[in-house]
């Protein structure tokens, strides 16, 4: 069943006060969800992720060189792994929301349902969220067991939700806005990727991007660098959480500069 | 006995070398300078990697006359068999040396020397000194410590997470197209 008829099937049946819309929303957001989680090609990208983070963690037991470091800087390190997957994830499920079904032919039939721009917008994000949702409980395994002293760990796990969370969302709705716009997944996951790549050097740079003017500059415009900042704050420094609240409010102003160009290139889609 | 003396041919033959050249042997004279070397109170008894250690010296002038320009200085080394080596410090302390302009008769100067312990092993420190007027080094007694190794992350605590989770997933992935192609 197309997604199309999904949606009318729904609009027809539901019990609801304003069944359309909000059905149609659940039904997008269950069948973009879906797709990354119960198919198989969803399933290996699962299967991917926990790959990457069960390969770190063993060259964190075997390699000698790396336990030099803290067990706060290995939590921290794989924290930011989490993010740059979930973004990467965000990034690429964005790109295929609109760019996709215009390739696949099936955004004229999407937009022809009985449901608003903003409704589909919704779907698609909620489908993120259960998907960012998904990758996140399969990351706590790994944060427990590379975390063996405990030291801050419940603070990792409270700054990838409360920082991580945002950030993800913000490189899907980036990823659906430039899709719609552009109309072509391959032009817009490149894109996305150069940007996620500049985004994320703050995790291979470390704090050393803040020595020179430039990079400090970037440092406070990146929500990248917002993200891992915070996490260093809370997991490294045993900082409080009321502490990052200038990192939470950049974060939270891309979020919504993100969601606002979404809402745009989503409204200037045409049949 | 050979290689007796075959030392000896060599020491002889450095030594005519040396005589030839005109650069005659250093003979050091005796130093003014002492040393006193203790690990701080604070230290931990069996210290682990990550712990950090202290030692404190006590530098004194034992001559009758001022001692200009003095520097001392901090060594460590790994002496574990087959690991022999002198250890860069640059990760170990950021405390590496201190320098006096002048040192009366009978005048001492307290150090402490912290460091930050990187690597499982048995070690020397060694603090040493020169001055400016002075032929040879003094070296403070050795103090010897060793650090006992601290995994960083547990392996009873990674290897079920790390390799039961691809597992699990990889397991459900092959039990679900199995299920689908039953049903196709």
């Amino acid at each position: 069943m197309t997604i199309h008829a999904t949606i009318k099937a729904a609009s027809e049946t539901s019990p609801f006060r304003s069944p359309e819309n909000m059905s149609a929303i659940g039904l997008i957001a269950r069948k973009e969800a879906g797709e990354i989680i119960v198919s198989h090609r969803g399933r290996a990208w699962l299967l991917a992720m926990v790959g990457v983070l069960s390969g770190f963690s063993l060259l964190l037991v075997g390699s000698t060189e790396l336990s030099l470091l803290d067990n706060a800087q290995v939590v921290y390190d794989m924290a930011g792994i989490v993010i740059a997957l979930g973004a990467l994830l965000a990034l690429v499920v964005g790109s295929d929301a609109f760019a996709g079904e215009h390739e696949r032919g099936s955004l004229t039939p999407l937009l022809l349902a009985p449901v608003s721009r903003h409704g589909i917008l919704a779907g698609k994000i909620g489908g993120q969220m259960v998907a960012w949702a998904v990758m996140f409980i399969l990351s706590l395994p790994y944060l427990w067991a590379v975390g063996s002293t405990g030291q801050n760990l419940f603070g990792a796990i409270l700054g990838l939700a409360l920082f991580g969370t945002p950030v993800v969302l913000a490189f899907g709705l980036f990823s659906m806005g430039l899709g719609a716009r552009l109309g072509s997944v391959r032009a817009t996951m490149m894109t996305m990727l150069v940007v996620l790549l500049l985004a994320a050097s703050p995790l291979l740079i470390g704090p050393s991007l803040r020595q020179s003017t430039l990079g400090s500059w970037f440092d406070a415009v990146n929500p990248f660098s917002h993200a891992v900042n915070a996490l260093d704050a809370m997991i490294i420094d045993s900082l409080g959480v009321a502490a990052q609240s200038i990192h939470l409010v950049a974060i939270l102003a891309w979020l919504f500069f993100a969601l606002a160009y979404a809402v745009r290139q989503t409204n200037r889609l045409v049949r | 006995m050979t290689t007796h003396s075959s030392k000896g041919c060599s020491a002889l033959f450095a030594g005519l070398l040396l005589v030839a050249t005109g650069a005659l042997p250093a003979v050091a004279e005796t130093s003014t300078i002492s040393i006193a070397i203790s690990p701080a109170t604070a230290n931990v008894a069996s210290p682990q990697m990550g712990d950090r250690l202290a030692f404190n010296t006590v530098i004194r002038n034992t001559g009758d006359k001022s001692i200009d320009g003095l520097i001392a200085w901090i060594s460590l080394v790994q002496i574990d068999q087959g690991k022999e080596q002198p250890i860069d410090l640059e990760d170990w302390s950021a405390h590496k040396a201190i320098s006096r302009a002048s040192l009366k008769p009978g005048e001492t100067i307290s150090t402490q020397w912290p460091m930050r312990l990187i690597q499982s092993g048995h070690y020397r420190v060694v603090i040493s000194a020169v001055s400016r007027e002075g032929s040879s080094l003094t070296p403070s007694p050795f103090a010897d410590f060793v650090v006992r190794s601290k995994p960083v992350v547990e392996s009873s605590r990674v290897l079920p997470v790390a390799l039961g989770l691809p597992l699990l997933i990889g397991m459900s992935f092959i039990g679900w197209r199995r299920r689908g192609r039953d049903a196709g």
